[in-house]
């Protein structure tokens, strides 16, 4: 009887310490995604000058495009989707004059 | 196949269904009539495959049956037919048409390899008085490209949104949008590109006593019903352009002026109008003060007019293809015309004054 006693207390401490063990993990995983995170938020944290320079950049070139497009349009193709690149025949086109407008 | 009918019945038979019948196709059941005497009627068929038209006359049928004849010659005889009650009996494929004394033998084909039109599967339907459809048609025609790479453009947009139909049409140079309050009251939708052929039948066709057309349609397909006439037609495919982003919301100068005094200055200064380079004759409309100038220069002489007009905003001077505009003055529903303009390169529209359901967009032509 004593043995099966011996037996069952050796059995608990092991829980016990299996317990503390999970515990322990626990709290290193959560320490572990903590800094993950904080690491994915330096690493892809851009500055604040360099935004701006990607919007001035994207703006010159919108601007750059548009005058293009402009160009395109008076030399005389078409630059709205139904026929673009097609030579301008008759005379102006409305989708043309809208996009170009629009844009 | 036994039948006796007059000649105007005959007639309008062969009238109603010619234009669908195929100037192409090298298949002579395409080139024909087919013909069906059923009690108390005679039914007309013919199709060239992407437009199909049918009509009843009233008829007195002895033996029911169907023909099929050769439909260039068989308009020209009932056309020369002289004005009496005609019995027109089937031979086995040959038709017979006695009158008076008289008769004539027509070598015709086997009925049974016409086409005969599909009945549209689970067709959606609406109704409208045929005189507003009339006057939509007419109104908007006039825009749609006759020579055009794109079908789409040489289509009518037939769109159906809650309680109003629109019938569009552009050739991207100009544009005609009309629109008419209809009883929708289980809230269909459709959105279809009709061929400007099968509109312009439409408008031939209905006549001043058809109450009403009704329309059916599928995704595919459209039909038209008035009167004893049945009109089916392949809805063109593809996407029609964003035309509400084309149509300018504001606008620098308003004039109103009558239809009649335009249209006849844009007529005499177009007589004049020499050809350009591009095939466009141009007319120059200086709007100044209380007066709308209409001046035109060529080597063979010069002409300037003047009207009245009513003027609200700044004085402009702007240049027109003057086909683009007397195509729309000849159709205006109205003694009185509005013309808005934004700019000597901006798109005008003209509208009637009293009407806010039609518009007609159009671009200046760049003059230096």
């Amino acid at each position: 009887m004593s043995q099966l006693t011996q037996a069952i207390s050796e059995v608990q401490e092991r829980l016990g310490s299996l317990q503390d063990e999970i515990e322990r993990l626990k709290r290193y995983v959560e320490a572990l995604e903590e800094e993950n995170i904080r690491l994915k938020r330096e690493l892809c944290a851009v500055p604040e000058q360099e935004t701006n320079r990607v919007i001035a950049n994207a703006e010159r070139l919108q601007g750059v495009g548009r005058e293009n497009l402009m160009k395109l349009y008076r030399e005389g193709f078409h630059v709205c989707h139904l026929h673009f690149g097609q030579p301008l025949e008759d005379g102006d086109c409305l989708f043309c004059r809208a996009f170009l407008r629009r844009d | 196949m036994k039948t006796h009918c007059s000649k105007d019945a005959l007639l309008t038979g062969v009238n109603t269904v010619q234009k669908a019948v195929s100037g192409k196709n090298v298949e002579p059941d395409l080139q024909s009539i087919f013909l069906r005497a059923e009690a108390g009627k005679l039914i007309f068929l013919a199709t060239d495959m992407e437009i199909g038209i049918r009509c009843e006359v009233p008829a007195e049928t002895e033996t029911e049956g169907t023909l099929l004849l050769p439909a260039k010659l068989f308009s020209d005889i009932v056309r020369k037919l002289p004005d009496t009650q005609i019995t027109l009996e089937s031979q086995a494929e040959s038709a017979n048409l006695e009158y008076y004394q008289s008769q004539i033998f027509l070598k015709g084909y086997d009925p049974e390899q016409f086409p005969l039109l599909p009945d549209l599967l689970d067709p959606v339907s609406f109704s409208l008085p045929s005189e507003s459809f009339k006057t939509m048609i007419r109104e908007t025609l006039i825009a749609a490209a006759q020579e055009e790479s794109r079908p789409i453009f040489k289509g009518l947009l037939l769109e159906m949104e809650g309680s109003v139909l629109r019938l569009i049409a552009t050739d991207t140079h100009r544009l005609a949008y009309s629109q008419s309050g209809i009883d929708n009251p289980n809230g269909l939708d459709f959105s279809g590109i009709v061929p400007s052929k099968t509109m312009s039948e439409i408008y031939r066709l209905l006549k001043d006593d058809d109450d009403s057309i009704t329309v059916r349609f599928t995704g595919s397909h459209v039909s038209f019903q008035f009167g004893a006439v049945h009109l089916l037609t392949r809805l063109i495919e593809g996407q029609f352009p964003n035309y509400k982003q084309v149509i300018p919301s504001s606008c620098r100068t308003k004039i109103r002026l009558l239809v009649k005094d335009l249209m006849e200055s844009v007529e005499r200064a177009s007589l004049l109008a020499r050809e350009s380079s591009a095939g466009v004759s141009l007319v120059r409309l200086e709007i100044s003060g209380d007066l709308l100038k209409i001046e035109h220069t060529t080597d063979i002489g010069k002409i300037s007019e003047q009207l009245s007009i009513e003027k609200e905003g700044a004085d402009i001077t702007i240049s027109f293809n003057s086909r683009f505009i007397l195509d729309v003055l000849r159709v205006l529903p109205s003694d009185q015309m509005r013309f808005e303009l934004s700019g000597p390169q901006s798109a005008a529209i003209i509208r009637t004054p009293a009407d806010e359901n039609y518009l007609y967009l159009l671009l200046p032509v760049r003059t230096n």
